[in-house]
């Protein structure tokens, strides 16, 4: 004989009751920690949505979520219902030794569960391709051109000019480059209200440009050059968004991460202007004085003489040295040479370690490619030395 | 009616039972089997396959210039590759020779064609060998571009299933010399033969691909 | 209970551990196949707590973001080759041949090469760990990153990896095979295709899937092996090569994977409502086009795990992975419609096969957002994913295996697993999966990506975090009732007999466990419920009368 099974003991009323008792048990709690279950009821709820958009089509992807969403919640509510009404009216009670009716099926709801699904996706599938073509739609003529460049691990945002063209232009020299992609003085800076068409490329691997209040993401494949539009809500001036590396691009992905700034039409084209004439008006770096001239110090100077600069190179994410000194008190010149193509190096000093205060930070450079770095006086001490892009290359500067 | 017509006994069949045996008739476990694996082999060099088009068509010029020569990679169909061929399919008839000679009965038959078969295949496998040595020597090797390694790979895996079909000619030519084949039970000459008409294919299918498909240039050349 | 009574010259059953590694039998095997499985799980479970102590609060606590990157990429390598695929296959092979009144499945000793792929297998990827540097690509392995270069996949551990997975693929596609010839050619007299279990039609088509399937991902992995170990230009955009050709090869097999990590739950639940609601499935006929209707749409989609790849038509995936979604709801209602107007016993397998209706109704949801190809491009890679997959791996796979575990333990061994411990394990279980990963998506809705070891602590994402490692350990937690459950009831279970849960299949129709031969007796075939005909007489009159009364064999 089959063991007799387990009978249930809770009717439909008990359970009712429970669920309505957790929920006041919780709000009154809520209230007792000081929470206000106003707001919090309203923070879980937006927490099913996505941030406020910022761009337009950002906006239309919005309205489709909404839709998704809306028959997303009543599908989980009528089935799930049906699932646990299922469960509490139909549990086997002691005394029921009759076997219940073996129904084998029925050949209309099968007919009226495929079809009604079959609309329901039907309208989802429309629905997004709408969407899809105002999200994707690509302008004849773009009001500015940019790109976006990932490399393992940095990005860094090219302005180019209006006559870019991948195919038929794609080495037109830009008009601006920002080498740091975060923070005030870093970042993608952008007008409102301008279609903005962004490029996107990699010299290494896979990555991917989000920023979450777009709503929208799409990867930067080597070998190929992906680009979308969009434009930024004039509501949105003065604002700063956040984006992220989303593909996995290796040691240093979760550390990608940019900037975008909204800037009013006008204050834009201000702040483009002031940024090229700045980048033009900064003198080229002098080349290094050989340091062969006998010891004579440089006219009026009482500081000690110039120290000899110091040489680094970059070669297959490495450096090619883990000890430099340099003299105390002087400021010296360190000659970098990035021998790595298409990958960005660049070179800290902090007290002690890494994790010291920084007293140094130069700028990326792009292999292949040499920069002159001028390090201020240190005081004597050990200093770590690394590319702030990729930190195993390190190494010990010894100040005396 | 018996009341346990259908029971199984331990009388009965031993485990074995849905072996060839099987009096219901209809294909043999073996080669329905053998003929499943096949099409598992079919989708993996159809993999390989969707790979070397993919490749083909994103290319602006096939076969593309070699960069050690500046010129556009060549491959020969004389004096080995062509010959091969045309072996390689002849093998095919023996194969079949053989499969029918085993159908009748005929044990003499079925060994000299199978015999034939297994020499055949070492034969495409030694050609194939020499042809790779003479494209090593020019410089075409699995590292040579996408030209060299789409070349490589495919005829390569081809080769490998070749020597994987020689072995199991072989198993079938020493078992048959064993007497191990007759007229009703030979279940392993036949799923061996499925399987090399599927080499055999797949060489026709390659050949015409890698040889025989004309290249293209880029526009205005 | 009763017992069949087997013929006196039936060898008693016990069996040495040279049987135990030397056997061809499919119940033996497929219980190997259950052990080896469990301990990849919890290996794989180990990766997983790593992963989420890391992520509980912002800042690196515990690992390096390389050694985080290894966490997750071999966290899912192992969960998905060498414990859900495996494990389903072991239950397949545990019960398909009892399922059809065979006394084996095809080709024995290709079954048992089958298993033993699986341990070698996961013996490399645990080599890996000790090569410098283990797999960090991701279990998806995309190239470029994972190509043999600085700052992408250097070292022998990738190669490893790859040769590791080739082994799986080629135990798979020889299960398939070995599935596929026994189904269709050793099924007992009456036993038509319309009569066989449920199970038996998903292990068919999970069968047909991976066949397929499973050979295009060897010919992607040792393409991506050529690129890494012969300077080959497949893959590799420094060379010529295309590194969305690896995708789109990559997901044609990984997308019906998915459902050859399914199906075979979903025939488990097939298995046990009808049992535990004491009626017939609803709409047999409908389950097998539905299975039938998935395997075929689910090598149309796979490129809609690229949408944002800017390579790939768009409509045509978004308007096939919608699609998919109508033969899973048939599904979803006719199980529903199994329990509905019958007479429910809410023991331990019927409290999981519930928990998978709901969590892979979750799973079936919020895979449709991603299906509309606009929000795919806010939630894709995100954690939005992460909710899904695990909803639809765990909360219903993972579910579906837990409910397969209580109702066929007491077959596999003849002893019942406890009920008391069974329920406090689903509790524990249910409670920590929802805690762990419906958060998830609301962190993948506020922006946060996949597969990073560290965020910002001023993205607010903090106590979402906190609160799915929390939950993490709860499951973590639920092993524990698990583990003692096993352990005591093979010890001291209750004795099981053949048929502890008024079943309806074959497999009740002998002993726990059934002998090598599987049956003395069969009962006639004449529906999908051969043992419920015989039990309430629709039948002929099957004989109990077991023992021939002749002299004894030779065996």
């Amino acid at each position: 004989m089959a063991s007799s099974p387990r009978t249930g003991r809770s009717s439909p009323a008990l359970f009712a009751v429970v669920i309505g008792a957790v929920l006041i048990l919780g709000v009154i709690a809520m209230v007792v920690l000081g929470f206000d279950p106003l707001r919090v009821s309203q923070g879980v709820i937006s927490s099913f949505f996505p941030p406020q958009a910022v761009t337009d089509r950002g906006e239309h992807i919005r309205q489709l979520y909404d839709l998704v969403f809306g028959i997303a919640v009543v599908i989980f509510f009528v089935v799930e219902g049906l699932i646990i009404w299922t469960v509490v009216r139909y549990r086997r009670k002691p005394g029921d030794d009759e076997l219940p009716p073996q129904t084998h099926g029925n050949a209309v709801a099968e007919v009226v569960w495929t079809v009604v699904p079959t609309l329901i996706v039907a309208v989802l599938f429309v629905a997004s391709w709408l969407t899809l073509n105002t999200v994707d739609a690509a302008s004849a003529q773009p009001q500015m051109k940019v790109r976006a460049t990932a490399a393992q691990f940095l990005w860094s945002f090219q302005y180019l000019p209006n006559d870019y063209d991948p195919v038929t232009n794609k080495d037109a020299k830009p008009l601006l480059e920002i080498t740091e992609p975060e923070g005030p003085d870093g970042g993608l800076t952008l007008p409102v209200g301008r279609t903005i068409h962004l490029y996107l490329q990699s010299p290494d691997v896979i990555h991917a440009f989000y920023v979450p209040q777009f709503l929208f993401k799409r990867d930067v494949v080597p070998g190929r050059i992906n680009s979308f539009e969009f434009t930024i809500k004039d509501e949105d001036a003065g604002g700063t968004f956040h984006g992220q590396c989303a593909e996995l691009c290796g040691e240093g992905h979760n550390k990608m991460h940019f900037d975008v700034h909204a800037l009013a039409g006008a204050d834009f084209d201000t702040w483009l202007q002031q940024k090229i004439a700045a980048a033009n008006a900064s003198p080229s770096p002098p080349p290094p004085q050989p340091s062969g001239s006998a010891g004579s110090p440089p006219p009026g100077a009482s500081a000690p003489p110039a120290a000899a600069p110091l040489s680094l190179v970059a070669k297959d994410i490495a450096f090619d040295t883990a000890a430099l000194t340099a003299p105390a008190n002087t400021p010296f010149q360190i000659q970098f040479d990035n021998q790595d193509a298409s990958i960005p190096h660049d070179v800290a000093i902090h007290e002690g370690s890494q994790s010291g205060a920084e007293v140094f930070k130069g700028d990326v450079v792009t292999g292949p490619a040499q920069k002159t770095y001028d390090v201020p006086p240190l005081k004597a001490g050990s200093y770590a030395f690394f590319c702030t892009i990729h930190p195993n290359m390190a190494g010990t500067l010894t100040v005396q | 009616m018996a009341t346990d017509s259908h029971a199984l006994t331990p009388q009965d069949h031993s485990p074995v039972a849905g072996l060839a045996h099987d009096e219901r008739g209809g294909i043999s476990n073996v080669v329905l089997g053998m003929l499943l694996f096949i099409t598992s082999e079919v989708m993996f060099f159809a993999g390989l396959f969707a790979a070397y088009f993919n490749v083909r068509a994103n290319a602006p010029q096939w076969p593309p210039i070699n960069a050690e020569t500046g010129e556009a990679f060549h491959l020969e169909i004389l004096p080995l590759v062509g010959p091969a061929t045309v072996l390689l399919i002849l093998s095919s008839f023996t194969c079949q020779f053989a499969v029918w000679a085993i159908r009748r009965g005929d044990r003499t038959a079925f060994l000299r064609n199978i015999g034939v078969t297994f020499a055949i295949g070492v034969t495409f496998l030694i050609m194939q060998g020499i042809d790779y040595t003479i494209l090593y020597s020019e410089g075409v090797t699995l590292g040579s571009g996408t030209f060299g390694t789409t070349y490589f790979t495919l005829t390569g895996f081809h080769g490998a299933h070749v020597f994987g079909g020689a072995i199991m000619l072989g198993v079938v030519l020493y078992r048959g010399l064993a007497g191990q084949f007759s007229a009703r039970h030979h279940d392993a000459v036949e799923a061996v033969s499925l399987y090399w008409h599927f080499v055999d294919v797949v060489w026709i299918l390659l050949f015409s691909l890698l040889y025989l498909l004309p290249g293209k240039s880029p526009a205005g050349v | 209970m009763a017992t069949t009574a087997l013929h006196p010259a039936a060898r008693t059953y016990r069996s040495t551990l040279y049987e135990w590694v030397t056997t061809t039998d499919h119940k033996k095997i497929g219980v190997m196949y259950l052990i080896n499985s469990f301990i990849f799980f919890f290996i794989g479970g180990l990766l997983a707590l790593g992963v989420r102590s890391e992520l509980a609060q912002p800042g690196l606590q515990f690992v390096t973001d390389q050694v985080y990157n290894e966490l997750f990429t071999m966290h899912a390598t192992f969960m998905i080759f060498l414990f859900i695929i495996p494990i389903l296959a072991g239950f397949g092979n545990f019960i398909v041949p009892l399922h059809i009144g065979a006394p084996d499945v095809a080709f024995p000793r290709i079954n048992a090469l089958s298993l033993w792929l699986l341990p070698m297998a996961g013996l490399l990827l645990l080599l890996s760990f000790f090569t410098g540097q283990a797999p960090a690509a991701g279990w998806t392995s995309y190239s470029p990153l994972a190509q043999d270069r600085p700052l992408g996949s250097v070292g022998p551990g990738q190669d490893l990896w790859i040769v590791a997975v080739v082994l799986v693929g080629t135990s798979s596609i020889l299960g398939a095979v070995n599935f596929l010839v026994t189904i269709f050619k050793m099924r007992a007299p009456g036993m038509t295709l319309f009569r066989m279990p449920i199970m038996v039609w998903t292990v068919l088509v999970t069968s047909v899937l991976g066949l397929l399937a499973t050979p295009v991902l060897t010919s992607a992995l040792i393409m991506l092996f050529i690129d890494r170990n012969f300077g080959g230009a497949f893959f590799d955009p420094r060379n010529g090569g295309d590194a969305i050709l690896y995708q789109n090869v990559f997901w044609f097999y990984s997308h019906p994977a998915v459902y050859i990590m399914v199906l075979p739950a979903m025939g488990i639940i097939s298995e046990v409502l009808p049992v535990f609601s004491r009626k017939p499935l609803f709409g047999y006929k409908a389950f097998v086009f539905a299975t039938a209707a998935i395997g075929a749409l689910g090598f149309s989609v796979w490129a809609h795990h690229m949408f944002t790849t800017g390579a790939v038509y768009l409509p045509f995936f978004s308007l096939m992975t919608f699609l998919i979604a109508v033969p899973t709801g048939v599904k979803m209602f006719n199980w529903i419609f199994t329990m509905w107007r019958g007479q429910l016993v809410l023991s331990t397998p019927l409290l999981f096969a519930l928990g998978f209706l709901s969590m892979f109704l979750i799973g079936g949801i919020n895979g449709a957002f991603s299906a509309a190809v606009p929000v795919d491009f806010a939630l894709h890679d995100t954690y939005w994913v992460v909710a899904h997959l695990h909803y639809v791996l765990f909360g219903g796979s993972v579910f579906g295996v837990m409910a397969g575990l209580y109702y066929w333990f007491p077959k596999m061994t003849g002893r019942m697993l406890s009920e008391g411990l069974g329920k406090i394990q689903f509790v524990l279980m249910f409670i920590g999966f929802n805690l762990t990963f419906f958060p998830m998506h609301q962190l993948g809705l506020a922006g946060m990506p996949r597969r990073i070891a560290d965020y910002s602590s001023t993205a607010g994402w903090n106590d979402l975090n906190l609160l799915a490692t929390i939950g993490g350990f709860t499951i973590a937690a639920s092993m524990i009732p698990l583990l003692w459950n096993i352990f005591v009831s093979l010890r001291s279970g209750k004795p099981a007999g053949d048929d502890p849960w008024e079943g309806n299949t074959l497999e009740w129709a002998t002993t726990s466990p059934p002998p090598p031969y599987n049956f003395d007796h069969l009962p006639e075939i004449r529906s999908e419920r051969p043992l419920f005909d015989q039990r309430h007489g629709h039948a002929a009159p099957a004989a109990t009368a077991v023992i021939p009364q002749s002299a004894s064999t030779s065996h």
